[in-house]
């Protein structure tokens, strides 16, 4: 058999191949120890860094059975769907006595929601607005895209929380603070991926309508926003979802829903109570992105969204 | 009939035309829905915009331009503890790192137990699945301030709010990857006789392991920004620190801290990025 | 009359279009031929500014056009209405809003973002589209039609413009000869009913020779050739095309069913 090596040597195939076997295993081998040193050592030093250490762990882990166990209700079925008695309370052991505050909850799990849909409406339309200066293809003016595109990397960077800091303080507590800070934050994350959009959506209809003499708005309107309209609303169902969680806890600072009320419970009181409130969150945020999801993907199919 | 011109276009006309295409000029039914939903939208903003007062914004305009002029104009900056700030950072990245890590690890675990094709009995499945659900439900904010109560102030309440909160993610995204893995695989293994250990190994694993590494990056990724916010509730990291700055109204510092911070996430997702392509090439997830 | 003098176009280091000078006189079909890459989109896209010149000066009865901005710029647009090799309509939009797009220029801004069109504008769409043999679709949403079905609702949304000037860039390339015949005889009689100036970018020898009172050879950016087809010999067509000739005459062979419709009856034409 004639050889097909090209380096000149005359080996038979079989060892050539087991040569260059064992070169690739010893240079896999190099990387991957070089790898797993580095993740070690970064381990190390992360462990170091965070004291996330053995006699802490010792310490701590006890005490958060111990937390859990104090903030479970303590339910018992004689008189779980009891009703107030003489005195007008809840037997100890019932729905209603763990629930004792439940019209409060519902009231601010009410608010928690309205400030996440209008959070959103506001987002969206501001999003698409910049979305649209920000795509490269789409922008009247380079300048002014290049400009969009910092302004959404800086609104999208910053956590909702900490412009809710910071506008606690300017506009004072309550719910305006925290709408107004998911909605700066979300106008960043839908902008970025609305321009995105925009950016892979065909120029060909663009074309046609400056053609016929349209403005830039109306290329937007009918040549790009026709295309992308169904993946905007797809990805404004998917950011209302993230809003409803941030809108639970923008009142940690202050800024409205049923944060505050979430983070009193939680730091002054351990027992049922933090359960009661924890539930209701949990509950209300799973709906939402059952009711959600199911919409999205009538929309576009089961396209992943990221 | 040929050539007409828009302007010669008569009454007659438009009759004609109406006649022989009536849907052509509009569904006064799809019309007033669409102009009842627009004004829905419109009147629920209205509305809501005056529940949440949004009358504060003008009376506020003084504090929050004096705030702003703070946070533009940094003064003595000398004295502003770098050390501290940095250490702050790398705290973070840590909790965020430690905290990360166990999730995997637990997730692969708890992944497997909420895999239809890999968790025959249902029941089980769904209360698996239930408790992801409380995992991820409750926001890694609140299972911070929940640890805090727990352990006390620090990086460790951080740390396991991290790890609870990553851990209900990818069991669920991994146990995702698990279901849709490609059968025709696992039995093209299965077929030379292989015991399940080696199905596993050599069916499930090189399929999904790519993803799940991509999905714990991801994972980092989201948690190094999450994990910046944790100390507003007392559970480490730089969020303490701008706590605790604010509070002290030492804006300046604060709005340098968060330029920090926003340069540190950026440069800590393009080598995600950079780690991802390595291993699992340019296809992403 | 629409007049260009030493109009030019360079993109970066390459020449597409050397300045040109000529006349093109009211209501004459040009067609424009040579090979790919000769710079014949690039010429025609100038006319409407979708390219800006890089030199030289474009008249219309007089009125320069090459400097135009803003509204005035649109207006122009408005009256010389251009038809796409691939269409470019709005896919996801039905029929008759694609060809009411063509009279988007005359809107305000509420109107046309809110996409409300008049009773006038529908009955003057339907009739466009009529003329098209296409009204009966014009409920349907636009990807769906076919290619052939597509220009001839771009055309309509041409028409719609009411413009002076039809340009239309490689209108066929991407038809069957039955649809690329439907399409032609359509923009002929355009030409000769509404006595609107037509410029057609075409690939093929044959379909220039058949439908255009004119035809301009462009090869590498220069015009190398003007005159009508009888002075258009086989030869001078060899020149035009270079390397690309045997294509260019094949496809000449393979459309030959392609022959103008007399033009008296436009409305006799089969459709569908
Ligand atoms: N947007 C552009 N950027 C750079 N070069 C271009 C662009 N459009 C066209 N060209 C170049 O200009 C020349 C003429 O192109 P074009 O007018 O499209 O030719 P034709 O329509 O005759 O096929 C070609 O060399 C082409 O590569
Ligand atoms: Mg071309």
């Amino acid at each position: 058999m004639a050889s097909v090596t090209t380096n000149g040597q005359d080996r038979d195939p079989v060892s050539l191949f087991e040569i260059h076997r064992r070169q690739m295993i010893r240079d896999r081998m190099i990387v991957n120890v070089t790898l797993g040193v580095v993740f070690l050592g970064f381990l190390l030093w992360s462990l170091w860094i965070s004291r996330f250490t053995p006699d802490r762990l010792a310490t701590g882990l006890p005490r958060i059975f111990e937390y859990f166990g104090s903030v479970m209700p303590s339910l018992q079925w004689d008189v779980l769907f009891d009703g107030r008695n003489e005195a007008g309370r809840f037997p100890a052991g019932s729905i209603g006595y763990w629930y004792n505050d439940f019209w409060k909850y519902l009231r601010l799990i009410w608010e928690t929601i309205l400030m996440a849909l209008t959070a959103t409406i506001l987002a969206i339309g501001l999003a698409v607005a910049l979305s649209f200066i920000a795509a490269r293809n789409c922008t009247p003016f380079p300048w002014a895209g290049v400009l969009a595109r910092r302004f959404l990397e800086f609104c999208r960077g910053v956590p909702e929380i900490l412009f809710a800091l910071v506008l606690v303080f300017a506009v004072g507590i309550g719910p305006l603070a925290g709408v107004l800070a998911i909605t700066i934050h979300a106008t960043g994350a839908l902008g970025k991926l609305f321009s995105e959009v925009n950016e892979n959506a065909s120029m060909r209809p663009v074309d046609g309508i400056k053609a016929v003499g349209g403005s830039w708005f109306e290329q937007m309107r009918y040549g790009i926003l026709t295309q992308v309209l169904p993946n905007f609303t797809s990805y404004a169902l998917w950011r209302f979802e993230i809003n409803v969680r941030a809108s639970a806890v923008v009142g940690f600072v202050g800024a409205g829903g049923i944060g505050a009320e979430l983070s009193h419970t939680i730091s002054f009181y351990s027992d049922d109570r933090v359960t009661a409130v924890l539930l209701l969150v949990v509950l209300t945020v799973t709906i939402i992105d059952l009711v959600s999801e199911r919409a999205r993907h009538s929309l576009i199919g089961k396209e992943s969204l990221r | 009939m040929s050539t007409l011109t828009f302007h010669a276009i008569s009454d007659a006309d438009i009759a004609a035309a109406r006649k022989r295409y009536p849907k052509a000029f509009g569904d006064p039914f799809v019309a007033t829905l669409k102009a009842a939903s627009w004004a829905f939208v419109i009147v629920y903003l209205i509305w809501s915009l005056g529940f949440f007062e949004i009358g504060k914004l003008l009376s506020a305009s003084d504090r929050a331009w004096a705030l702003m002029t703070r946070m533009v104009v940094w003064q003595d900056m000398a004295t502003w503890q770098y050390a501290n700030i940095y250490k702050g950072i790398a705290q973070t990245i840590a909790m965020a790192f430690v905290g990360t890590l166990l999730g995997t690890i637990f997730a692969l675990g708890l992944a497997f137990l909420a895999a239809r094709n890999t968790m025959p009995v249902g029941l089980f499945r769904h209360a698996v699945r239930r408790l992801l659900d409380v995992f991820r439900g409750i926001d890694q904010i609140v299972w911070g301030l929940v640890f805090v109560r727990a352990v006390g102030l620090g990086p460790l309440a951080g740390v396991l709010a991290i790890w609870i909160s990553d851990m209900g993610n990818l069991a669920k995204l991994y146990s995702e990857a698990i279901e849709n893995i490609d059968r025709k695989q696992v039995e093209g293994v299965r077929a030379t006789g292989a015991d399940t250990g080696r199905i596993i190994r050599y069916g499930y694993l090189p399929q999904i392991l790519p993803v799940f590494i991509s999905l714990s990056l991801y994972s980092f990724e989201s948690s190094t920004r999450s994990a910046t916010i944790l100390g507003l509730v007392g559970a480490g990291g730089i969020g303490m620190i701008i706590i605790e700055r604010f509070r002290a109204g030492l804006f300046d510092q604060v709005a340098f801290v968060v330029l920090n911070v926003l340069v540190v996430i950026a440069v800590i997702d393009w080598g995600s990025g950079l780690i991802r392509k390595r291993f699992i090439g340019e296809r992403g997830h | 009359m629409l007049e260009f003098k030493g109009l030019t176009k360079q993109f970066n280091s390459t020449v597409a279009v050397k300045p040109a000078t000529f006349t093109i006189p009211d209501g004459q079909m040009v067609g424009i031929i040579g090979r790919s890459g000769a710079g014949k989109s690039t010429l025609l896209r100038m006319i409407n500014r979708l390219n800006e010149p890089s030199g030289g000066q474009m008249l219309f009865q007089g009125r320069d056009i090459t400097a135009l901005k803003g509204r005035d710029l649109r207006q122009w647009r408005n009256e010389c209405a251009m038809v796409f090799q691939q269409f470019n309509l709005v896919g996801r939009l039905n029929v008759i809003t694609n060809v009411m797009s063509g009279r988007l220029f005359h809107h305000g801004f509420a109107s046309s973002m809110m996409g409300i069109f008049t009773a006038k504008e529908r009955a003057f769409a339907i009739r466009a589209l009529d003329r098209l043999g296409m009204a009966h679709v014009a409920l349907q949403q636009t990807d769906t039609l076919s290619g052939g079905q597509m220009q001839r609702v771009a055309i309509a949304r041409a028409l719609v413009q009411e413009p002076r000037i039809m340009l239309a860039d490689e209108p066929i390339a991407s038809l069957d000869p039955l649809n690329a015949k439907v399409v032609m005889d359509a923009l002929r009689a355009i030409n000769r009913q509404d006595g609107l100036t037509v410029i057609c970018n075409l690939h093929t020898l044959d379909t220039a020779r058949q439908y255009c009172d004119r035809i301009i050879g462009m090869q590498d950016g220069v015009i190398v050739f003007d005159g009508t087809p009888k002075e258009l010999t086989d030869r001078a067509a060899r020149e035009i095309y270079g390397a690309e000739a045997e294509e260019a005459f094949s496809e000449a062979m393979t459309s030959t069913a392609l022959h103008p419709q007399p033009v008296a009856q436009p409305e006799a034409r089969v459709v569908n």
